[in-house]
């Protein structure tokens, strides 16, 4: 009995039983539409989180930040390390392997003042690295130059919001703000950076667009006098992901070093960040595909079931087809096949269900969801196993019947 | 009664050729003996009754025929075959292309149509759609039902269906046509004439064994044998096998 016949056989089987095929394939159905939903939404959330990371300085960035020392009696030691310095960056970028670009960031908050805006704000003190960490760049006029943090140089670059805010309509371009008692020069206004996390109303980057930056060395010498020139955090970009670890480390020995041997600082590592992320995501992951898989096994005892049913019915039927010459592997086939089709329509069904499932429940919580190709096969193809494994018993059972007994089956 | 056939010592061209056979049912505890010892030698364009009372071993019997189960003891020869040896699918091969079935409960698929139904030895034969179909029609000529084709079996009178049955045992060109009690759910008009099939069947070469209880039906066979008690009782012309209904 070639293949053909099978399928031939097992549609007639199913067009026959149209309620029962139903019945059968709903737990499919479902198994396969949560499987999807889940997939689509796991997806969805890693992608976005890679989007967010590439705006802000991708998996290759190490965040280098001041972590005090906990101890309640802090050590002399202890007590004389400054903590984080723009000396400290410029030893890292010096010595350290494997690194691109080195993005010290110190703030200081005072008035700015320009015409009727007079109002505090947070002021940063950047390098020229600052633009290739966060793929900021200016709109108009120019960013911060070595020559600029040299001569602690009294210009300032502004962000989008922020040139709005102080300048309204005005260009704000050569024209003078005073932060502090100081007059900047305005040289440059940035492109707005925006990032809307799953198509949320909220621009996550925000706080770039309302920044005023000034040379990181004009914070120390014009508002702060801090002879240690400390920063908040110094980002750091290294060339390749796989060489993080080593660069990270790396930099733990400079600054180890640099510190005295006191460990006031604290190197995180994007990557490692985001295997962090995963792993804790992964638990509900696992939680989502076993509750689809749970369904796609309760569909698959639910076709067994109703292929059991199925066989005992046809008891007699198999009998018949035995006596004329039917092999048991011909008898297997015709019953694996039917329960492979009922399985395959299933998933055929459940994979537009699955898809407008996770569509649902995206739009319900506000996450969009991302279907692939190869949601599609994995799924359909979770089916198709189901039908396969859940089909082998009756299968067998029906392939091994004693003709004779059979036949005389009422 | 006259026949050409040989008698139960048959000659060497026999086409079966059963010895000791013996069949014995586990039942639990108990096992059932319901063949002791069986003889028989069939030769080819036979027409052979089969005829017993119930639980006499006549339905056993034909189920070894047929190679849809093997003795437990003893030996068959269906041509140079030994069946005793063979594995259920070989068993399958030799059911398909050597013997054809007719059942007193006809057992034509009913989701199948009457083409597809005689076209079903053929498909496990794995001869391709056209010839099937080619072959199928052909059968379904011979017993006068080819019109009938794409009728589904729960719309044909028994009669018809039983012609279906026979196409279908016909259709693979079988060395032997097993009946078992074809006319049992027919009138006895209709009977008759599915009877009168297998006559011309056999006129025209076909060995054909049918089992029966009624000794009328027996009557159409040159050649009757009586299973008593799981042994041949009696083998011989009808007039033998009348008087030996009843064994002595």
């Amino acid at each position: 009995m070639t293949l053909r016949e099978s399928v031939l056989d097992g549609l007639a089987e199913i067009r026959a039983r149209k309620m029962r095929t139903f019945l059968q394939t709903l737990g499919v159905i479902l198994g396969v539409a949560s499987l999807v939903a889940v997939m689509g939404l796991v997806d969805a959330g890693r992608r976005e989180a890679l989007k967010f990371f590439s705006e802000v300085g991708g998996l290759t960035k190490l965040l280098v930040i001041n972590r005090p020392p906990r101890e309640e009696v802090l050590s002399a030691r202890q007590l004389s390390s400054a903590g984080l310095t723009w000396d400290d960056a410029r030893a890292i970028k010096r010595e350290a392997p494997h690194v691109t670009q080195v993005d010290p960031l110190a703030s200081a908050w005072l008035p700015v003042r320009h015409g009727d805006y007079h109002q505090s704000q947070d002021i940063t003190g950047a390098t020229p690295d600052f633009t290739g960490v966060y793929k900021f760049y200016p709109a108009r006029g120019r960013f911060l130059i070595d020559d600029d943090i040299a001569s602690q140089a009294r210009v300032c670059v502004l962000g989008d919001t922020a040139a709005r805010r102080y300048f309204g309509n005005e260009d704000p371009l050569g024209k003078i703000l005073y932060v502090g008692d100081v007059g900047f020069d305005v040289v440059g206004v940035m492109k707005r950076k925006e990032f809307y996390f799953n198509e949320g109303s909220d621009n996550a980057l925000e706080w770039m667009n309302r920044m005023t930056i000034v040379p990181l060395t004009a914070v120390y010498s014009r508002f702060t006098g801090d002879a240690d020139k400390r920063v908040a955090y110094v980002n750091v970009l290294v060339d390749k992901v796989e060489n993080n670890h080593r660069t990270s480390e790396a930099i733990e020995g400079i600054l180890s070093r640099r510190h005295g041997g006191i460990t006031d600082f604290e190197v995180w590592n994007r990557q490692e960040m985001l295997n962090r992320m995963r792993e804790q995501s992964q638990m509900y992951n696992i939680l989502f595909l076993a509750t689809g898989i749970v369904s796609l096994v309760v569909g698959g005892i639910v076709i067994m079931n109703i292929m059991l049913a199925s066989y005992r019915e046809r008891i007699r039927e198999v009998g018949i087809r035995k006596a004329v010459g039917a092999r048991p592997r011909d008898i297997a086939l015709q019953f694996l096949v039917e329960s492979l089709l009922v399985t395959s329509i299933g998933g055929a069904v459940g994979l537009p269900a699955g898809i407008g499932f996770a569509k649902g429940i995206t739009a319900l919580l506000d996450r969009p969801a991302v279907i692939t190709p190869w949601m599609a096969v994995i799924s359909v193809g979770a089916c198709a196993a189901t039908g396969l494994f859940f089909g082998l018993y009756p299968a067998v059972k029906a392939a091994r019947l004693n003709p004779v007994e059979a036949l005389r089956y009422e | 009664m006259s026949s050409g056939a040989p008698g139960p010592s048959g000659g060497n061209g026999a086409l079966i050729r059963i010895a000791g056979v013996h069949k014995v049912y586990d039942a639990g505890a108990t096992s059932v003996h319901a063949l002791r010892g069986v003889d028989l030698d069939v030769a080819a364009g036979e027409f052979l009754a089969i005829m017993g009372p119930s639980g006499s071993g006549k339905s056993t019997l034909m189920h070894i025929l047929g190679c849809l189960d093997v003795p437990t003891r003893g030996t068959y020869l269906l041509g140079d075959t030994p069946v005793g040896n063979l594995s259920s699918r070989e068993l399958a091969g030799v059911r398909n292309k050597r013997i054809g079935f007719v059942f007193q409960t006809f057992n034509l698929l009913p989701r199948a149509t009457v083409l597809r139904n005689v076209e079903l030895p053929l498909m496990y034969a794995g001869l391709g759609r056209f010839e099937r179909r080619e072959r199928a029609l052909v059968a379904l000529e011979r017993v006068g039902l080819k019109e009938r084709a794409a009728h589904f079996p729960s719309q044909l009178s028994g009669g018809q269906r039983q012609r279906v049955a026979i196409a279908r045992a016909l259709v693979n060109a079988p060395s032997i046509l097993l009946a078992d009690e074809p006319t049992g759910n027919l009138d006895t008009r209709t009977g008759q004439e599915i009877l009168a099939l297998f006559d011309g069947l056999n006129a025209q070469g076909h060995t054909v064994i049918l089992v029966t209880h009624d000794p009328g039906i027996a009557a159409r066979a040159r050649r009757v044998i009586q299973i008593v008690d799981g042994l041949v009782a009696g083998d011989g012309g009808l007039g033998g096998a009348a008087a030996g209904a009843v064994p002595p």
